[in-house]
């Protein structure tokens, strides 16, 4: 059984800062994320011809790794983390992801070696358990992914992460719908589930292995959702409604951690400040400047609490300053700077809030991730934390909450269609049970009705 | 600490926001007789069994099942496109939309016996590699709201695949979507493929990784920026427009 959270690990939100939380982590070689200071984390694709060989491919991440750290040793600076997210080939071939991690790291401990900079390497293998159009969650491709992780462990990553799809099948009918009570069967209940079983598992090698089980995001489904709502004037889903997918990943994404994940969690979880508030854990976070791989409505709020800050993902190439991942960790590095500056000054509140307030009012989204609401979302899901649907659900009904006070305050301005939306959320959330049975029956058969790909039997441990 | 976030930003989606409300738009939409009326609110407003009550009770009054497709189904259809078109609703009505309307179509084809011919077929796929699908998915439900047989691939198709359900359900046209720089290389296979064995049928292809200029380097490519970019084109095809004239509307520098 794993340990659910009932509780806070902050008392109150403003205690929350970038670069210190409750339970730093510590990597191999001298970094410590969460422990006072906040360091960039760099992320790469590869081209996409460097992905036909093994040995292509090795070569690819040699380079870059290269760049990175001989970038950071020109600019001065102390520390930088690597994340290797896998192209599909890296994790179906367990081997060709392991000895990647090996030549990465090999290089971090040169450079650590020569100049005592601070390194650390994430590996994030792909979530490849599905088969075309069927999720595929428990099985042999469940067993491939395993040695995946056996084998990054093994070539020396020191954070395993991964950006699992639990109850995505449902969730992908449910997010073009409107249907709220969908999202929260599908993020909370489905994911709820899958999460459970597969961080059980990372826990238990990273342990064997003696390496960091690092944490989940709910990109499959949270992120769809922020990305189908896109830009202020997209017209494909509320971003209310994108909202209240979030914060229900709040209540998923926090099971990998009771099932022993420790942080630094992963970069595009947008939910993170809500999991920093429950556990304590460090958590990576992405925003402006990962402007090379998605829009948002949100550049500067994340780095609120964030310990480790990314570029979310760049693929490797030339750029007029570099190559691209010499330009981006370089800025990314700046930002750690000038918050690590802001701690020693003692004005770190101060550009928190600065960074919070400037978009803050930008969207509904940035407005209940901002430190202060997501703590009280987080309030909400370890009031019922035992169990998992009635969490996410009260994280739901919190959000509306807030959103229904900023009304008075006047300064979030929702247009007439979003707070429509949000009306109707209310109104099919007022109608669900309180009964955590009655509800997964009722969606069981409502869904399986409803779903083609939903193979409820193959793929959670109910 | 606090500001006035008017100096740092601006909502453009509230200042744009149309007078009237989608509902008081629509309501001006709706045909004035029963019980077209009365089943086309049903349809924007996602009630299937609204819709199927209506129907039940104009067949039982003697109206002729499959022209109640055509000339209540799918204008009711067309008021909840149209809206979404000019941005006043938003994609998931759209979607709640279809899926009643798509039920008041076998509700008809049902009692009736027979079936209603389509406007014609379209074949839609995620390209190899690549399982990125919500775009598939917005654009094979557009397509099938405005009248179209949709025959969805799914998502990570081979190639072949995709040749031989063309080959098989003579579309046309023909759809891809990508969103990754790595996997949209396979619709200039598609196409090359698509011209050996002489098909000449409009290829559009959009998504996340694809750009105009990426699908202008193969012949039958037509980029596609949006999904309701989809029916326009059908719509195209069916009034006459060949390959250059489709490349004229939808290319757009
Ligand atoms: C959601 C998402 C996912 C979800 C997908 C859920 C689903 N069922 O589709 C999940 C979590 C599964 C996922 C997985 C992965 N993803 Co992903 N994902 C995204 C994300 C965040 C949003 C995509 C989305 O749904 N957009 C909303 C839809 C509605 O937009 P759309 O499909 O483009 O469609 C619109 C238009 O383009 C148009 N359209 C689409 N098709 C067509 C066709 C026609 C004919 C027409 C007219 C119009 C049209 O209509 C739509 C609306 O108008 C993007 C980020 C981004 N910047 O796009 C990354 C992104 C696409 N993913 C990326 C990556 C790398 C991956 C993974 C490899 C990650 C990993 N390491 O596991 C895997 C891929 C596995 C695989 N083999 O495919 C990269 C791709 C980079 C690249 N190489 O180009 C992106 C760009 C993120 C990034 N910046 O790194 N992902």
């Amino acid at each position: 059984m794993v340990k659910r959270y009932t509780s806070m690990a902050y008392k109150n939100a403003d205690d929350m800062i970038f670069g210190t939380a409750v339970h730093p982590v510590k990597a191999e070689l001298g970094l410590e994320v969460g422990a006072g200071y906040v360091t960039a984390e760099v992320n790469y694709a590869p081209r996409p011809e460097a992905g036909v060989s093994k040995e292509k491919l090795v070569s690819e991440y040699r380079k870059l790794t290269t760049d990175i750290l001989a970038r950071a040793v020109q600019i001065g600076f102390p520390a930088v983390s690597l994340e290797t997210e896998h192209v599909e080939q890296m994790t179906n071939n367990p081997t060709w992801g392991g000895e990647i991690a090996h030549v990465q790291k090999t290089i971090l401990e040169e450079y650590h070696e020569e100049y005592g900079i601070k390194c650390g390497l994430r590996h994030t293998p792909g979530d490849i358990r599905e088969d075309r159009d069927l999720l595929a969650l428990i099985g042999k491709k469940y067993d491939t992914l395993m040695e995946s992780f056996e084998a990054v462990a093994d070539g020396g990553a020191d954070f395993l992460s991964i950006e699992t799809m639990g109850g995505k099948e449902v969730f992908d009918y449910a997010v073009l719908r409107n249907d709220v009570p969908g999202m929260i069967y599908s993020i909370g209940c489905l994911g709820g589930m899958d999460m459970e079983m597969i961080w059980t598992d990372i826990t238990k090698i990273a342990k064997k292995k003696n390496r960091i089980s690092a944490g989940d995001t709910d990109c499959a489904q949270a992120n769809t959702a922020m990305f189908v709502g896109g830009g202020l004037l997209d017209k494909n889903l509320a971003h209310t409604l994108a909202i209240l997918a979030r914060v229900i990943a709040g209540s998923r994404t926090l099971v990998g951690y009771e099932s022993g994940a420790v942080g630094p969690g992963k970069d595009c979880g947008y939910e993170n400040t809500i999991i920093k508030a429950i556990t304590g854990c460090p958590i990576a976070q992405e925003g402006k400047t990962a402007t090379c791989a998605h829009a948002d409505v949100m550049g500067n709020l994340t780095m609120q609490c964030c310990d480790l800050w990314s570029n979310e993902s760049v693929e490797y190439h030339g750029e007029f300053g570099g190559t691209s991942v010499q330009c981006w960790s370089q800025t990314l590095n700046m930002d750690a700077a000038l918050m690590n500056t802001a701690i020693q000054t003692g004005n770190a509140k101060m550009l928190r809030d600065l960074m919070c307030l400037s978009d803050k009012y930008r969207d509904p989204q940035g407005y209940v991730l901002a430190y202060d609401n997501a703590f009280k979302v987080g309030q909400a899901i370890v009031k019922d934390g035992n169990d998992l649907y009635l969490r996410a659900k009260n994280a739901v009904v919190e959000t509306i909450k807030i959103l229904e006070a900023s009304k008075k305050e006047g300064k979030l301005l929702m247009s007439r269609f979003e707070q429509n939306a949000l009306a109707d959320a209310k109104a099919s959330i007022d109608a669900l049970t309180n009964e955590k049975d009655t509800f997964m029956s009722d969606s069981l058969a409502k869904y399986k009705a409803e779903v083609k790909v939903f193979r409820p039997e193959a793929n959670y441990k109910w | 600490m606090d500001i006035d976030p008017s100096k740092i930003l601006v909502r453009y989606n509230v200042q744009k926001e149309k007078a009237q409300s989608p509902d008081q738009m629509a309501a001006e939409m709706f045909p004035k007789a029963e019980p077209a009326r009365t089943i086309a609110k049903a349809i924007y407003d996602g009630e299937e069994d609204e819709v199927i009550e209506g129907l039940e009770k104009a067949i039982g009054k003697g109206a002729d099942a499959i022209k109640l497709i055509d000339d209540v189904l799918m204008p009711g259809m067309k008021i909840v496109t149209d809206l979404y078109d000019q941005g006043v609703i938003f994609l998931p009505n759209v979607m709640m939309a279809a899926d009643a309307m798509l039920e008041g179509i076998e509700y008809c084809k049902e009692s009736s016996g027979s079936a209603p011919k389509p406007k014609g077929v379209v074949v839609c796929h995620v390209a190899e590699g690549d399982v990125h699908d919500i775009g598939k998915t917005i654009v094979a439900a557009l397509l099938r709201a405005d009248g179209y047989k949709v025959v969805d691939l799914g998502r990570d198709v081979p190639v072949d695949e995709v040749i031989a359900a063309v080959k098989k359900e003579s579309p046309m046209m023909l759809t891809g979507t990508a969103l990754m720089t790595t996997t949209m290389y396979a619709f200039k296979e598609i196409n090359d493929r698509l011209l050996e064995s002489g098909i000449h049928i409009p290829f559009q292809c959009g998504g996340g990784a694809v750009n105009q200029d990426f699908v202008a380097s193969y012949q039958l490519g037509i980029y596609g920026e949006e999904a309701a970019d989809a029916p326009k084109m059908a719509n195209a095809i069916l009034a006459g427009k060949g390959l250059a004239q489709l490349k004229d509307m939808f290319h757009k520098h």
